[in-house]
This record gives C-alpha cells, sequence and structure tokens, in this order.
C-alpha cells in the first residue's frame, strides 16, 4: 500500500513536470497557431543557459537564474524576429516546418557553442528528499509541481480573461480578422515565443536540478507531447490534469508491469495513449473542437 | 473624409486586381460598391485596411487618404487606431471564442478594462440580441446572428468608418433586413459607411452614393437614386426593365442585353 502510494505521488509529479513542458508547446500554440516541434530544444537551451551562468560564469544563483530567463526570453524574441516576423499569413504549415528547422538548428548551436560533453547541472533544489512516513519525495519535483500549478493556473485566466491574453487567442483563431481588428500579429508571436522559452527554462530547471546535463535533454520534449496532445493544443489548464492522467499512468505501469515483461513499457505507454487519443478524439480532452455548422 | 485616387493593387507581383479607383467617402456619407464576383470590390476595401500583405497583395499606384493623411501601405493596427475598421467577407466569428469574447477583443484598444465594459453596454443597447447570446459560442451562432456578431465587435473600436463586406451573403430576407437596419442606426448616429454588396436594392435602399466596379474599374457612379433609375443597373443588378416589372430573360434575345458602359 505504501508502495502504491509513493508510485502514485511520485507519478503526479513527474506528469506535473510533463505538464510544465507541455505548457511550452500550448503557450506558442495559443498565441500564434504555430505548434513548436522544437520545444525540446529550448529546454536544453534554457538548461545551458543556466548551466553557463551559475557553474560557468559562477554567478550566484539569486543573479544567475533570472538572468538565464532573461537570456532564455531574448532568444525567443530572436527566433520571432529572425523566422517568424516574415510570415504573418503564410500557412501555418509553412511556420510549423520552420519550426523543424529550428530543431535542428538550436542542437546545432548547442553542440558549436556548449560541446556533446555532459555537464553537472547546479544544485538548484536541495537532493534531500521530503519524508512524510514512509513516502519520499522529492524536493525538486514537489516544488516543480506547485509552480506548475499555479504558472497553469495563472495562464489559463491570462488566456481567457485579460485582454492581453484574448488578443492572443484571436490570433491563434484567424491571423487576418485579428489584423483587421487591429492586433499586432507579430507582437503576438513575439510574445508566445518569449513564453515558451521562459517556461522551457523553468522546465529545464525543475526537470535537470542536481542531475546532468547535454544536448539530449531535448527528450523531454518529446515526453510532454502526449501530455499536450491527450489535454487539446489549447487548454493551458487541461494541460495539468492530463499531465497528471499520464504521469500517473506512467508510474503506475513502470511499477507493475514493467517487472513482469521485463522492461520498458512505463516509457512506451503514454506514447499508446497519444496514439489512442489520436484515433478516438483528435482534439484532446480539452482543444477546442472543429465546429463546422451544418 | 476617405479618398482613394488612382488605387492600383497588384497581388503576387502579378496579378492586377484593381485597376486604378478614385473613389471618395464623406464624412457621415454611406457609400456602396457594388459589382459582380471578382470586380475587386473587397480587395479595395483590403487596400484601405491594409490586410492585403497577408494575401501577398500590396498597392503599387494611388493614393488613400483619410483624413487627410495618407495611409496606404500603412500598419493595419494604426489604421485601425485612426478610426477605420474593416468586416471581413463571410462573417468571420472567432468560432470558439463566446459572443462577449468577441466583443471583448474587437475593443482590445481602449484604455481600461472598465472603459471596455462601458463600450459593451453600449453594444448590448445598441444590438439587444447580442445581449441575450453573449454567454454563447460564436462558432454554433446561425449566420445572421454571426453576422451581428462581427458588426458588434468592429464597432467595440468607436471607429470613424466602417467597410463592410458583404453583409448580406448568405442570409434569408428578414436577416438581411435585421443586418440592414442595425447598419441604418450607425448611419443615423453619423458613422461613415462604405459597404460592398451584391445585393443592389438593399444596398441602394441605405446608401447615398454608389459605385459601381466592373473587372477592376469603376465604370459608373453617382447617387443611390441615379443609379436605382439607371437603365443598366435596373436591367443587370435589379433585374427590372424600364417599367419596373420583372422581366423574362426568356423573352429576349441576349445580344440585346449589352451594357452600354465600356467594361
Amino acid at each position: 500500500m505504501i508502495d502504491f502510494l509513493n508510485y502514485l505521488i511520485n507519478g503526479a509529479l513527474v506528469g506535473l513536470l510533463y505538464a510544465l513542458i507541455a505548457m511550452g508547446f500550448v503557450v506558442i500554440y495559443r498565441a500564434s497557431k504555430v505548434f513548436n516541434i522544437a520545444q525540446g530544444e529550448l529546454v536544453v537551451f534554457g538548461g545551458f543557459m543556466v548551466w553557463w551562468m551559475i557553474v560557468q560564469a559562477g554567478l550566484p544563483m539569486a543573479v544567475g537564474i533570472p538572468l538565464a530567463f532573461v537570456a532564455a526570453i531574448a532568444f525567443g524574441l530572436a527566433i520571432e524576429k529572425i523566422f517568424f516576423s516574415r510570415l504573418v499569413g503564410e500557412s501555418v504549415f509553412s511556420m510549423v516546418m520552420v519550426t523543424i528547422g529550428l530543431l535542428i538548428l538550436i542542437r546545432g548551436l548547442v553542440l558549436v557553442l556548449f560541446g556533446p560533453a555532459v555537464r553537472p547541472f547546479p544544485i538548484i533544489f536541495p537532493l534531500k528528499p521530503i519524508i512524510l512516513g514512509d513516502i519520499l519525495i522529492p524536493r525538486s519535483l514537489l516544488f516543480g509541481g506547485l509552480i506548475t500549478i499555479a504558472t497553469g493556473l495563472g495562464l489559463s485566466w491570462f488566456f481567457n480573461a485579460t485582454r492581453t491574453g484574448l488578443r492572443m487567442t484571436a490570433v491563434a483563431e484567424d491571423h487576418q480578422v485579428a489584423l483587421s481588428l487591429g492586433i499586432s500579429v507579430k507582437r503576438s508571436i513575439a510574445f508566445a515565443w518569449a513564453l515558451g522559452a521562459t517556461l522551457s527554462t523553468l522546465g529545464a530547471i525543475i526537470f535537470l536540478s542536481g542531475k546532468s546535463l547535454n544536448f539530449l535533454a531535448s527528450d523531454i520534449g518529446l515526453a510532454a507531447l502526449p501530455v499536450a496532445l491527450l489535454a487539446g493544443f489549447e487548454s493551458i489548464a487541461g494541460v495539468l490534469l492530463a499531465g497528471l492522467i499520464v504521469g500517473i499512468v506512467q508510474g503506475l505501469v513502470t511499477a507493475y508491469v514493467d517487472p513482469a515483461v521485463g522492461g520498458a513499457v512505463g516509457s512506451v505507454f503514454p506514447f499508446l495513449i497519444m496514439l489512442a487519443i489520436l484515433f478516438i478524439r483528435p482534439t484532446g480532452m480539452f482543444g477546442w473542437k472543429t465546429i463546422e455548422r451544418v | 473624409m476617405l479618398e482613394l485616387n488612382n488605387v492600383e493593387v497588384l497581388y503576387s507581383d502579378v496579378i492586377l486586381a484593381v485597376k486604378g479607383v478614385s473613389l471618395k467617402a464623406s464624412q457621415g456619407a454611406c457609400v456602396t460598391l457594388l459589382g459582380a464576383n471578382g470586380a475587386g470590390k473587397s480587395t479595395t476595401l483590403k487596400s484601405i485596411s491594409n490586410i492585403l500583405t497577408t494575401e501577398d497583395g500590396r498597392v503599387t499606384q494611388g493614393s488613400i487618404t483619410f483624413e487627410g493623411a495618407r495611409i496606404e501601405g500603412g500598419d493595419p493596427a494604426d489604421i485601425v487606431r485612426r478610426g477605420i475598421v474593416h468586416v471581413l467577407e463571410g462573417r468571420r466569428v472567432l468560432r470558439h471564442l463566446t459572443v462577449e469574447q468577441n466583443l471583448l477583443i474587437g475593443g482590445h484598444m481602449e484604455k481600461s478594462g472598465q472603459a471596455v465594459r462601458r463600450r459593451l453596454d453600449e453594444i448590448y443597447t445598441r444590438i439587444a440580441r447580442l445581449a441575450e447570446l453573449r454567454k454563447r459560442t460564436t462558432g454554433y451562432l446561425s449566420g445572421g446572428e454571426q453576422q451581428m456578431v462581427v458588426i458588434g465587435r468592429a464597432m467595440m473600436s468607436r471607429p470613424k468608418l466602417i467597410m463592410i463586406d458583404e453583409p448580406s451573403l448568405g442570409l434569408a430576407p428578414l436577416m438581411v433586413e435585421e443586418v440592414f437596419n442595425v447598419l441604418r442606426s450607425l448611419k443615423n448616429e453619423g458613422v461613415t459607411l462604405l459597404i460592398v454588396e451584391q445585393n443592389t436594392r438593399v444596398a441602394l435602399g441605405l446608401a447615398d452614393y454608389g459605385y459601381v466596379m466592373e473587372s477592376g474599374r469603376i465604370v459608373l457612379e453617382g447617387a443611390a437614386s441615379d443609379l436605382m433609375s439607371n437603365e443598366d443597373v435596373r436591367e443587370f443588378y435589379l433585374g427590372l426593365n424600364l417599367e419596373g416589372e420583372r422581366k423574362s430573360y426568356r423573352d429576349i434575345k441576349h445580344y440585346r442585353r449589352r451594357k452600354r458602359w465600356l467594361g
């Protein structure tokens, strides 16, 4: 029973981490209608910024982490300026193709700048787990989970209720209508990328705290994909729930099914969920349904 | 107030869609732009709001002035800020959002949240239908209701000039009447209107002045009442003969149905 609780809680917390990374997908989608394939690379970039500021430059955390966020935001804005500002009004497909290019580009850039070596990531959350009776909870995941929930609810409110958020929602619905109402599509896309890069850096900090970092950390982006699809690309609060579902299922499957079959089912399972979702309900649990009037 | 002088619009650097259009809408007037499909009416409106850029089009010749300032090729957001709002063809509501969210987005340029709320209430009193529908998702509304939403959304920005592209498209006659009643109330309030229509009768009923476009040019213009009685407009756009009776095209030979202007 205690084991079960342990798996459950840890699964849920890992799920929330996925949710945070998935939020990066959703935020960029919600403000620009672009599905960003290079989300994992943004996490790696954010991670390396943190590593560079704290380990390489030796800055104290209170200075280094904010600086890393600033660098990530600048990087997000640069992406918009260089690649997307020319594509306003172009088909969404061509924008998504650009993100594939970005994936390859950022990966190359990281290799050129930082090399393929594995680097120790600074310990941002103390490694000592929180112990409640027999239940062990890693601090980084617990704090990360709380940050994720707060961020998710905050962003959800932002997009549905504030004027800036609604403006971005309009851009996600229809670039031309947004323009006809005097909404700056470019500014909205720039904001989306800055926000996406910020969330990725936040994700990198929670995911990598006390672990090691190299360019392969971008796999977390892939792991978060089922969460974004399960939630539906437009729903930020939905990502929290989808993250919990995927995390818990993965945790329990890893604990109970893996030993019986010799492993690896746990890491495949989220993708099985993803395939099932694509078959049954392609818009996800909370996504915008395609409205057809008959 | 708004003046187009010899405007030419080129798409993709090869297709000349508008070939030197000049038109004028003075303060408080209601001007209509008539013509068949592909005449260049919508493109003319897009050249004013400058959302041509999203379609790889641009104004290559001529000038567009609004309240004395040149606006051709300007930033669409800046044009809206100056007081021109463009209601696109085909009832382009933001489908997944509610009526109220649609309207709030229309008022996004207001300075404070309270100002937006005030404007929202004004719109709700003006178009009572929208107040009833405020919480509904716009994608599921009927065509006429969607048309009301996009007009209301445009009004949210307190425009001086509203350009509307085919408000009657695909609507039942009763809905057309309702939509035009809203437009009439706007006109009475002093908002300048530029309406593109294929429903000539309704449009000329509301407008003070009209232009007829054909293959990228203006071929005829005049006061709405003059156009109403113009022989060619009656014959080709209203389907009436000189006596004002509906005519059957079976009775005439097609070569006699020749327009008197040069297309």
